[in-house]
């Protein structure tokens, strides 16, 4: 009987060890789940706690430069509702806040800093209730909101975009995209909003792909300088059209032969012939490497979300799909943000700086959190160069085709663009900067199907400047 | 040497003021101090110190840490249930009291556990007709299909079977521990003794597959049939029996699982939620992004958003107090069941009659699979099971019936061998 009990009592320590064991293995894998999961469960998609989180306090306002709100929280009930000021006029840019349909813009890309969750007391559980200000931060935008509405306005009713970038800082004072919507009613027209075949949700400026048309010339001259494939003096004699061997004939776009000019006069004018037969002088090599200095096959970085450029496949390109390249047609698609920045590598003495949006964050009370310094991104171009294009662009808008963009008292650079597109009309293109000699804002102009880049881009750029520059 | 039941008062001291602490920081969250909690506090309070005092006059010896234990995580359950369903804090309160009455009377009652030991057949004919009757009668109430509703009165069955058949089992088995032993059959590898000996143990098994399959309740299944096979080693000491009742179940599982979609639908959930996370995986999913977002320290009691989950204050209470008081929360609480747990086994151990050392480890491996099933199917280690959080989920059957085997574990540990000094 004793043997026995002790066999019983045996069998029951196994048990207990057994099952015993199985609990401190629980232990260790809810630590798994706690502690080494915890980053991807909580930062996962369908994890909406954030989101509910964020309604709780009132989130960080969205400011532009000089403190205007274009986002702020507004208390409706036990939570807080995202208020837009300006409504459409910043839409993509500034972004939606919805619980259902999630967010965009720097709604989205700043959400961390305007809940204030990034704040590392976070950590410590529900005594950091203690120490938080029971609110997000507010993010300072590089944006002109009066610079913002005016091209706004300039778009009209036309489908486009404008972007103007200070050409010193990369800082971007306006970013427009048209057509747009109100982020204040991004729920209840959301179906409309969301299907809405001209993509009103788009950000143009970033993720509208287009063929640079014209405006692409300043690019080949400045390569047609560096490489030395022609001289200032120079002059190139111009027929209307251009054959190219085997079958493609390029032509002037108004079918006129500008007879013998040289670079400056070409650009003024925006001789396809003239720059055709630079393209061909500079080989696809070299058109290759200019568009690789000019940053073309380079991100910009995360916080803008561009789309890539799409360049044509240089290695295998025809002399007709060269000359097309080199006027800005072809498969050669970019964005208009790459243009404003191309316009600005000639403002900034062949520098062009990493263009940002968010200038710094800053506590309720305005004290500073972070801010974000001007960053140089790439050098493609000497000083000389650029005050050498730079001066053929001031051309172009005083007696060229850019003329529309001119402002009294102010020299004004730029070019225009005429993309052809299997969409229909041509694109309306602007690229330029002022004061030439003291540049401020660097520009980029695109309105879809519009016509022609001197007389319905080069005007909605001369009211930007003129913001701008007050 | 400190008089056990002083000691109890000591530590249930201790346990109250945690509960007060979680009870006044989700009133003071919220801004207001309803009254009506604290003094439901003061009332739980109260009744553990009763049945202090009560122990104390008829001079019972049982385990201190027992009521102690209980009472944090009756605590830990009512602050998670005021600050996740309000309406239901009264009437968990309510329920508390009836368990902490049941388990003075079954704590007294207990000690007479021997003659229990005659009454064998009768607590599994009770046990199992508990279990029958939920499978024939049962009700679907919240997705379980294990309700008995009689008049005013429901309650689930299955709560209360596993004490009958824990004592059956353990009556049963420590009569017959030689033949169990003593293996007389030959089959293949295996020696079984005579069908004639394991017949009841077959009927259990049986039982177990039955509500598998028709009543959908995997926990309760894996409960009994688990208890089975354990209880049926602990007197034979042989793993066959396990290794075979293991090879049945598996065998069962994945017949089940070839026939029946819904267990098919649980095992595919559990070995791939993120294949469905808004569908047939949302509970878990939402479980696991709530104690994943609890971290370590928890986002602080009512700063969570365990509601999130369907049907948070019953099954998935665990994920809750995972999200709100972190890690280190819910990791106490395994640590309190390990605790009490241990205790159980301890109290077997040091008990001195078979019958007694039975019921102790067939109550302590109940409260064991218990928890790891429904704590393991809360945090994905294991497919999910809906059974209750023993003393914390919310519910008058989980509570009473944990309580009545509390008060039985209780009673054993009286009853101290000589070992023991």
């Amino acid at each position: 009987m004793r043997n026995d009990m002790n066999d019983l009592a045996k069998n029951i320590r196994k048990v207990a060890f057994g099952l015993l064991s199985l609990l401190v293995v629980l232990l260790f894998y809810l630590t798994y789940i706690q502690v080494v999961q915890s980053d991807f469960l909580i930062a996962h998609p369908l994890n909406r706690r954030t989101l509910e989180a964020s309604r709780m306090i009132p989130q960080g306002m969205i400011l532009d430069k000089s403190g205007e709100k274009l986002a702020y929280s507004k208390k409706v009930g036990d939570s807080f509702k995202r208020e837009y000021p300006y409504g459409s006029i910043a839409a993509q840019v500034v972004g939606y806040d919805s619980i259902t349909y999630g967010r965009s813009g720097v709604e989205s890309t700043f959400n961390s800093d305007l809940t204030g969750n990034n704040t590392s007391i976070a950590h410590l559980g529900a005594v950091s209730h203690l120490f938080t200000n029971r609110s997000g931060n507010n993010v300072v935008l590089t944006l002109d909101a009066t610079v913002q509405e005016t091209a706004y306005k300039a778009l009209g009713n036309h489908k486009g975009a404008i972007v103007a970038i200070n050409p010193n800082t990369g800082a971007i004072l306006a970013m427009v995209s048209k057509p747009s919507f109100d982020p204040n009613e991004i729920d209840q027209q959301w179906k409309r909003i969301s299907t809405d075949k001209n993509s009103p949700l788009l950000n143009r400026v970033t993720q509208g792909l287009y063929p640079p048309g014209s405006t692409l010339k300043v690019m080949i001259a400045e390569a047609a300088r560096r490489e030395k494939v022609i001289d200032l003096k120079e002059k190139i004699y111009c027929e209307a059209a251009l054959k190219i061997p085997p079958d493609y004939i390029l032509q002037e776009s108004h079918l006129e032969a500008y007879g013998n000019i040289n670079l400056e006069e070409a650009l003024a004018v925006s001789s396809n012939v003239f720059f055709g037969t630079l393209s061909l002088k500079l080989g696809y090599k070299k058109m290759k490497n200019t568009f690789e200095r000019f940053g073309f096959k380079r991100s910009v970085g995360q916080e803008l979300q561009e789309v890539a450029s799409h360049l044509p496949d240089f290695s295998s390109l025809g002399d007709g799909d060269l000359v097309q390249t080199g006027i800005g047609q072809g498969s050669l698609l970019v964005t208009p943000l790459r243009m404003a920045m191309l316009a600005s590598s000639f403002a900034n003495e062949g520098k062009i700086m990493r263009p940002y949006l968010v200038d710094k964050i800053t506590g309720l009370d305005g004290s500073l959190i972070k801010t974000f310094a001007p960053e140089e991104w790439l050098t493609p171009t000497t000083p000389q160069l650029a005050d050498e294009i730079s001066k053929m662009m001031v051309k172009v808008v005083r007696n060229g085709t850019g003329t529309a963009a001119s402002l009294p008292g102010v020299l004004v650079a730029g070019k225009t663009g005429t993309a052809e597109n299997s969409q229909g009309d041509s694109h309306a293109w602007f690229i330029g900067f002022a004061p030439a000699d003291n540049p401020q804002v660097a520009i980029a102009v695109i309105v879809e199907n519009a016509g022609f880049g001197g007389s319905i881009a080069a005007p909605m750029a001369r009211q930007v400047f003129k913001a701008a520059l007050q | 040497m400190i008089n056990t039941r002083q000691l109890e008062r000591n530590l249930l001291v201790v346990a109250g003021i945690i509960m007060l602490n979680g009870i006044l920081a989700v009133n003071l969250a919220h801004g207001v101090l309803n009254y009506q909690t604290l003094g439901a506090v003061a009332f739980i309070f109260a009744g553990f110190m009763a049945a202090n005092i009560v122990l104390c006059k008829v001079g019972h010896t049982g385990d201190p840490l027992f009521l102690p234990l209980a009472s944090l995580l009756v605590g830990i359950g009512l602050i998670i249930i005021l600050r996740l369903k309000p309406e239901l804090f009264m009437l968990q309160v309510m329920w508390v009291g009836v368990g902490l009455s049941a388990f003075l009377i079954s704590a007294i009652l207990a000690k007479r556990l021997e003659q229990i030991a005659y009454f064998k057949y009768i607590c599994g004919f009770i046990g199992v007709g508990l279990l029958l009757s939920a499978i024939l009668f049962g009700v679907d109430i919240g997705g379980n299909k294990n309700w008995i509703i009689m008049g005013p009165i429901r309650f689930q069955p299955s709560e209360f079977a596993k004490i009958f058949i824990v004592l059956f089992l353990a009556a049963y088995l420590s009569e017959r521990r030689e033949l169990l032993t003593l293996a007389t059959k030959h089959y293949g590898p295996f020696v079984l003794p005579h069908p004639r000996f394991i017949a009841p143990l077959i009927a259990v098994w049986g039982l177990g597959m039955l509500m598998f399959v028709l009543q959908r309740d995997m926990g309760a299944a894996l409960l009994y049939f688990g208890l089975a096979i354990i209880m049926t080693y602990m007197v034979s000491g042989r793993s066959s029996y396990v290794i075979i009742g293991m090879i049945s179940f598996l065998v069962g599982s994945v017949i089940c699982y070839n026939l029946y979609s819904h267990i098919q639908l649980r095992v595919d959930i559990w070995l791939n939620p993120w294949s469905d996370p808004s569908g047939g995986a949302y509970q878990i999913v939402q479980s696991l992004f709530a104690l994943g977002s609890g971290g370590i320290m928890g986002s602080g009691l009512t700063y969570g958003f365990p509601t999130m989950i369907p049907e948070v204050h019953t099954d998935f209470i665990f994920a809750a107090i995972g999200e709100e008081m972190g890690l280190i929360g819910a990791g106490a609480v395994i640590l309190l069941y390990i605790l009490m747990i241990y205790r159980a086994f301890r109290t077997s151990l040091l008990s001195l009659m078979p019958f007694s050392m039975m019921v102790a480890a067939g109550l302590a491996v109940s409260m064991a699979l218990q928890t790891f099933l429904i704590i393991a199917g809360v945090i994905k280690f294991f497919p999910l099971t809906g059974i209750t959080l023993p003393f914390i989920s919310y519910g008058g059957s989980s509570i009473v019936s944990n309580f009545i085997l509390l008060g039985m574990l209780f009673s054993i540990s009286e009853v101290r061998g000589y070992d023991a000094k």
